[in-house]
């Protein structure tokens, strides 16, 4: 585990420094290089703290499962790919089937080097979602960890 | 693929359809280092205090949410009990400029409540505190976003008679200070038995004084999840199966709650307070802990073995959490308010629901009486007996109990009050007609439990 109090108290003194309009990536890009930078000499001992999870729970952050569900007619993977594709997010697994005309549909994206935020990328897969008939849920994957594993 | 799709349509399902939210994200204020000589110095600086901390709070809260897919219905604050903060008054008005300042900072900051215009008098109050209760009626009505909230007894100091004769006053006044808007006031008053100090959920959140600087608390809410659940379920289950769905769900619900609480907390740069595991309705129709209750086998909420069945929920819910999470805090169990619940609403107009039923109920649930209307000319001491014996549940049982009661001015038994958003609307319930009034002017205290001597 990391040593979330030892992050929190990084945190909180960046913001002390900065101010709260300070901008949030940078901040944790901020934290997180410092706290890597002590974090042998504190003796951590554990993992530290992967990309994922500074005090998160397990599963991953920046990773996003995509959910269609709908009546099945041509495109419709296309089409949520190419969503994907454009915001530069891989597909790390798919899953697709079609029973009695019903689709469905579950991607696991990584959007770790996406190139815009998860609401920009959910109001496109919206307003996909009303062409082609069908809803598309985009929600992150620690969400689906939290609640289904142990 | 890591999870089935089966798990996938569970967890969009519960978030899409069945109203699976985080009820609220409350962050927990200490302003007790904003103790200054004067009201005027002290609510600047309670106001600059709040105004720094949360400025964040509703942007990054939203954030999560939308990256989730999870509606996160309310982002609120609670702060040090503010008797604590400023104890030198000795008139109600000169604490004005404080409330003020509170209400306008939570305004500033985009929350929708701010609790904690509180005090904690469970066995006697100080001159300040004195005054402090005397000003929780203009504060309220003179507010939009106030919560106020007393302690009037504990397992370990008894009941302070005292002040829950003088509750009763207030709660009058405050109704008729908003007698135009049905008495709203009294809607965002609580009388505690044994308040918890990181209860996330108005009107009753206030931030301890054995807590931390700031900490971020989480309420999870899932009265519909359990609805769907219960209700699908075949009408012959035992109630043990009963008991272990709901166990499951709640685990779930806790899971997911835990990991918005953790995310905010990380983001703002402060320590995760804890997760309350109460079911907490809105009036949103299935989203109803009256439902659940029903769904359980009654023809309506309020019928006999209501209290049984609150009973199997609660503890299930409680189970599941308990599982899910090393941090549960607040109250955890399940609310009843009557006014947020449509099934409620409905029992009690149907008159399958009586104030002596809830009463009952709350003693094996999270709180107590919640949001429940009565005619508005409900005396006094009638309403400070009513306080008297749901404080006395709580003592006795070693829990939190809770009184927020609304005497809605003018009205009668059958009226409703409306008064909008959460809040919802609440029908005016009959009052047993018998005067406890040589009780209440007794004064005093009732002594702690035998119970109470376990050291």
């Amino acid at each position: 585990m990391a040593n979330e109090e030892l992050i929190y108290r990084i945190t909180r003194a960046v913001y002390g420094r900065l101010g709260a309009q300070a901008d949030e990536r940078t901040v944790e890009a901020l934290v997180m290089d410092v706290y890597r930078a002590i974090e042998p000499a504190v003796g951590d001992g554990g993992r530290g703290a992967g990309a994922a999870g500074v005090g998160a729970a397990e599963g991953r952050a920046d990773r996003l499962i995509v959910s269609v569900f709908g009546v099945d007619h041509p495109g419709i993977v296309a089409a949520v790919s190419q969503i994907l594709a454009e915001a530069r997010c891989s597909i790390i697994d798919i899953n697709q089937t079609v029973v009695q005309g019903k689709f469905a549909m579950v991607i696991v994206a990584d959007i770790a080097r996406a190139g815009e935020s998860v609401a920009a990328l959910k109001e496109r897969f919206r307003g996909e979602g009303e062409r082609l008939g069908v809803h598309i849920y985009a929600q992150r994957e620690d969400l689906f960890n939290a609640m289904h594993r142990i | 693929m890591e999870y089935t799709q089966a798990e996938i349509l569970q967890t969009v399902r519960m978030t899409e359809m069945e109203h699976l939210d985080v009820r609220t994200v409350t962050l927990g204020l200490s302003l007790r280092d904003c103790v200054r000589s004067t009201v005027g110095e002290t609510a600047e600086a309670v106001r600059e205090k709040i105004e720094t901390t949360a400025a964040r709070l509703v942007p990054v809260v939203d954030e999560i949410g939308e990256e989730l897919g999870l509606r996160i219905a309310n982002k609120r604050i609670s702060i040090t009990p503010a008797s604590l903060v400023f104890d030198r008054a000795r008139e109600a008005s000169e604490l004005m400029p404080l409330a003020r300042a509170i209400d306008e900072a939570a305004g500033r900051v985009r929350v929708d409540f701010i609790g904690g215009y509180s005090a904690l008098v469970h066995k006697g109050a100080t001159r300040g505190e004195s005054a402090f209760m005397d000003s929780i009626p203009e504060a309220l009505a003179t507010t939009e976003r106030l919560c106020s909230s007393v302690n009037l007894a504990t397992t370990r100091a008894g009941i302070n008679m005292d002040a829950v004769r003088r509750a009763g006053e207030l709660i009058k006044e405050m109704a008729g200070l908003t007698r135009d808007r049905g008495g709203l006031a009294c809607a965002k008053f609580v009388c505690f038995a044994n308040a918890v100090e990181d209860n996330p959920f108005m009107a009753g959140a206030f931030h301890g004084v054995g807590e931390a600087e700031a900490v971020i608390n989480v309420g999870v809410s899932g009265p519909g999840v359990v609805n769907h659940a219960v209700r699908h379920a075949p009408a012959d289950t035992p109630l043990d199966e009963m008991a272990e769905l709901i166990k499951k769900l709640s685990f779930k619900l806790a899971r997911a709650g835990e990991l918005v609480g953790r995310e905010a907390a990380r983001r703002m740069g402060l320590r995760f307070g804890i997760i309350d595991l109460s079911l907490a309705p809105t009036p949103t129709p299935g989203d109803s802990v009256g439902e659940i209750l029903e769904a359980l086998g009654f023809e309506r909420a309020g019928a006999p073995g209501t209290t049984a069945a609150l009973a199997l929920l609660t503890d299930a819910v409680k189970k599941g959490g308990a599982m899910a999470s090393s941090a549960v805090g607040g109250m955890s169990g399940a609310f009843i308010p009557v006014s947020e619940d449509a099934a409620m609403i409905e029992a009690a107009q149907a008159g399958a629901l009586t104030l002596e039923k809830l009463e009952a109920m709350t003693s094996v649930c999270s709180v107590g009486l919640d949001m429940v209307a009565v005619p508005g000319d409900t005396s006094a001491e009638t309403i400070a007996a009513v306080i008297a014996d749901e404080m006395a549940i709580g003592v006795m049982n070693n829990k939190t109990t809770a009184v927020r009661i609304i005497p809605a001015p003018g009205m009668k038994v059958g009226d409703v009050v409306e008064f909008g958003g959460l809040l919802g609307s609440a029908p005016v319930m009959p009052v047993n007609q018998f005067s406890p009034g040589v009780f209440i002017r007794r004064g005093g205290r009732i002594p702690a439990p035998i119970h109470s001597l376990r050291n």
